[in-house]
């Protein structure tokens, strides 16, 4: 791996300071310097480095994407994710971990998984190399009950294999479920403690008994999982607190006191609204029979308010919101995730420059690698983009992929800088 | 990313365009996925807005065709260690093979039999959508087998047909019902084993497993659907039971006599045969690592099986029989990759001439890949499937096995392995 030299780049390093002009060196795997230019500061050695004029281009860390399903397959409904065979499912999961990785997401946190051993296959596979993609937190299947989200057997087809979500009734139930995934690998079990509007049981309606949710988040402890709650209701929101349950997803009804649980344990928590999946639901589904009438008598319109307000307030307090979140249904399509920071700017408002925090520095703690990743210092690791422009000035710029020049992954690149070539004349030999 | 223009030119290529005929000098204009024109001579051509490939004496030849590919062997010592590799593994595994073979320079693959009863047809679909790289495919089925034979890997008491390497039938009807499934599923062809092989204690190359009536119903099957049956067929009377079921893609032919010569000669035009030498090769002589000593090896009939087949292969091909190279590659002591190999070893042991070697596997290649007018040759019309080889192989064989020789892959129309530019400068500047 040659050791490659960013010039001539406008940095932003993930703290939060305005960015500086300056050169970034990377060896191996990690980021060894990152000079300001400033008068007398010596230049660093380009002896054996590939260089790279970055013309004054904006140079970021890799982003984290905090909410990923990449074998929801773009399509309108659970069900026709759940109908895809599972050699084509994994072949299409194969193919959305590339189109993250490409669209500038270098990290992705596992939400779930519409089969169970999807995201584990597919984070060893990018692990191996066998298949390109973001580093990666692998989920198992959405836990629910009977007649929960994710439970999409019929009534005369009630085979498992039918349904979207793993359906586990009881405690011990929920044990033997826990402990399969655990089995299989995974780095998080997901649980929908919530309802979810579309499913026909309210978000503001909640699921599993606590008994249930006590023994899913102890026996993950005991194998040193981590938990994730797909958590839209009140109740849920507060049980999540109350048991320890690290990721918190959605979180649109949080009441007062929810608010002020949330911040008296704000770092050992973190919130991942996914309101792209609430706003173009609300709004951008009209072509798949969801038009605003519909949404609106199913709740989404009064939860989209709800949710707003319930960031913002979040964010008063000082609790970590991050980017990301469902995307990969017809209307949400994978790679346009980067919308999430711009939503996070213009509905909930964060500055453009927390926006970008979100997405970098603050995913560190959330992929379980600290300050590894998220920043352009000394001896983090190389995850690195090259943008056309600055999104400090205009966050949307993230969503184009032309605008991302260059996405490095682990001192690799994945997309290199494409040079300015005048000949098309090729030379074999 | 660089944009590819819409025409490639190679000029200053030398053209072994793979029908057997000795090479010569020129340039070949490719226009989306076919070959526009080759000009013979080294004058200058104009570029008009092509991509021009100068490739300074390099060798353009016809993409490579492997007869008897099994894209979901997973490089492991046993049937079994290939069968307990899960289903999600097993997909993306023989995704990568794929990606492999095609920058190995084999552009068509013919599917000899998947170890799980989707993996081809679905790797086959998902190259067509382009959803990942890979060579031409024809999807075959799992190897059908009886019990007992070749294929079946249950044990007695872990009875479960999950565990087997092939699906284990048992009478015509049987066969039929497994037939119709496989069809359901989209394979080109159905794998049939029809004798035993020496890697099977108790079902040795020179036994024959499958009734007339089993093979019949299969065929009945597969032929009202139009498409293609291939056999395992290493035993003498397992070849005759594939030549009177008009049976055209035979697997190995190792053992035969010249009642079977004669049957094969009287049906060459539509017959092909795909003997894959190389793992019969690698089990005699080079498995020691993985437990099959010479001596093992020996005794388990490869000695006299190599010997066989030898004779057979060099009879057939001296009546005009043709015999293509191929097969088998994908066990942990015949690995993927070296397929080539095949090649040398036709000319070594079978008395193929390099050309003959070669033409088994541009010519042949795009009869057996059943696209005998487009495919197989660097022809005016033809698809633009072709190899950039830096040196020549009539001369050296085994740069075909060595990637740094294969300087550039092309099907379709498209690079799968781009040439090496020489670059003047590392300096890329970006904005």
């Amino acid at each position: 791996m040659a050791d490659v030299l960013f010039t001539n780049v406008r940095i932003f390093d993930g703290g939060a300071e305005a960015p500086f002009m300056g050169e970034v060196l990377v060896q191996g795997h990690r980021i060894t310097r990152v000079l300001p230019a400033q008068r007398g500061v010596r230049s660093a050695p380009t002896m054996g480095a590939q260089v790279i004029d970055g013309a004054g281009a904006f140079l970021m860390p890799g982003m984290i994407e905090s909410h990923t399903h990449f074998s929801w397959n773009d399509q309108p409904s659970l069900d026709s994710i759940q109908r895809m065979p599972p050699e084509e499912h994994i072949l299409w999961c194969a193919e959305v971990a590339k189109r993250y990785l490409d669209m500038g997401w270098t990290s992705c946190v596992g939400a779930a998984t519409a089969k169970p051993r999807l995201d584990v296959v597919i984070r060893n596979a990018i692990n191996d190399g066998t298949i390109i993609g973001p580093r990666y937190l692998a989920a198992s299947q959405e836990i629910t009950v009977p007649g929960g989200l994710g439970d999409t057997t019929a009534p005369h087809l009630p085979q498992p294999e039918f349904a979207f979500g793993a359906v586990v009734s009881g405690a011990e139930e929920m044990r033997r479920c826990v402990r399969m995934f655990c089995k299989f690998g995974v780095d998080t079990l997901k649980i929908n403690l919530s309802g979810e509007s579309i499913t026909g049981m309210p978000s503001e309606m909640s699921q599993f008994t606590e008994e249930e949710i006590a023994v899913c988040v102890q026996e993950a402890k005991a194998w040193g999982k981590r938990v994730a709650a797909h958590a839209r209701s009140t109740w849920s929101i507060k049980q999540c607190i109350k048991h320890g349950i690290e990721v918190i997803y959605h979180a649109s009804f949080a009441d007062e006191e929810a608010l002020d649980l949330l911040e008296a344990h704000k770092f050992d928590h973190f919130v991942a609204p996914g309101l792209a999946w609430l706003i173009n639901t609300c709004h951008n589904a009209s072509a798949w029979g969801l038009t605003p009438e519909v949404t609106r008598k199913m709740g989404y319109h009064r939860e989209l308010e709800a949710a707003i307000e319930s960031m913002k307030a979040m964010r008063r307090r000082g609790i970590r919101i991050l980017p990301g979140g469902d995307y990969g249904f017809a209307w949400t399509p994978h790679g346009t995730n980067a919308k999430d920071l711009e939503y996070f700017v213009k509905l909930i408002g964060m500055s453009p420059m927390e926006a970008l925090l979100s997405a970098t520095a603050w995913g560190g703690p959330m992929m379980k690698m600290g300050k590894e990743i998220g920043y352009i210092r000394e001896g983090c690791l190389a995850d690195i983009l090259l943008i056309d422009g600055d999104p400090l000035s205009d966050i949307t710029l993230l969503q184009e992929r032309e605008r991302i020049l260059a996405v490095m992954k682990d001192g690799e690149f994945h997309r290199a800088p494409p040079g300015r070539s005048t000949r098309t004349t090729r030379w074999a030999v | 990313m660089t944009r590819e223009p819409s025409e490639v030119l190679f000029t200053n290529v030398r053209i072994l365009d793979g029908s057997g005929q000795s090479a010569y000098p020129g340039s070949v204009r490719v226009r989306g996925p076919r070959i526009l024109q080759i000009t013979r001579s080294l004058g200058g051509v104009s570029a008009g807005d092509a991509m021009v490939i100068d490739g300074a004496g390099a060798t353009l030849m016809p993409g490579m065709t492997e007869a008897h590919t099994h894209f979901s062997w997973n490089d492991a010592a046993s049937l079994a260690a290939i069968q307990t590799m899960p289903l999600e593994e097993h997909v993306l595994w023989s995704a990568k093979v794929a990606h492999n073979y095609l920058k190995a320079g084999f552009t068509s693959c013919v599917g000899a039999a998947c170890a799980k009863p989707r993996l081809d047809v679905v790797i086959r679909n998902a190259i067509e959508s382009g959803q990942i790289p890979g060579p031409r495919y024809l999807a075959a089925s799992q190897e059908i087998t009886v019990p007992g034979g070749l294929g079946d890997e249950m044990l007695p008491h872990l009875p479960f047909p999950d565990f087997s390497f092939g699906v284990v039938v048992n009478g015509a009807e049987d066969l039929r019902r497994v037939t119709r499934m496989f069809l359901k599923y989209g394979v080109d062809a159905i794998k049939l084993n029809l004798s035993g092989d020496n890697f099977v204690p108790g079902a040795d190359a020179k036994t024959t497993w499958m009734t007339d009536a089993e093979v019949a119903a299969c065929a009945e099957e597969v032929r009202m659907r139009g498409k293609r049956i291939i056999v395992h067929a290493r035993s003498c009377a397992s070849v005759k039971q594939a030549l009177r079921h008009g049976i055209t893609m035979i697997y190995h032919a190792s053992f035969t006599d010249s009642e079977a010569l004669d049957m094969l000669e009287a049906a060459k035009d539509s017959v092909f045969v795909a003997p894959g030498i190389g793992i019969i090769y690698a089990l005699l002589n080079e498995a020691e690592p993985w437990g099959v000593s010479r001596e093992k090896a020996v005794s388990m009939g490869y000695e006299e099986e190599w010997a066989a087949a030898c004779e057979s292969l060099k009879a057939m091909h001296r009546r005009g029989v043709r015999v293509l190279p191929g097969g088998d590659y994908g066990f942990a002591f015949n690995p993927h990759l070296q397929n080539a190999r095949d090649l040398e070893l036709f000319v070594r042991y079978l008395g193929f001439t390099p050309m003959e070697a070669i033409r088994a596997c541009t010519l042949y290649g795009g009869q057996v890949m059943q696209r005998p007018n487009d495919l197989g040759l660097v022809r005016e019309g033809y698809l633009a499937d072709l190899l950039l080889l830096d040196g020549d192989p009539l001369a050296n064989l085994s740069i075909l096995r060595e990637p740094k020789r294969i300087l550039a892959v092309m099907k379709d129309g498209v690079f799968a392995k781009t040439p090496p530019v020489d670059r003047a400068r590392t300096w890329v500047s970006a904005a």
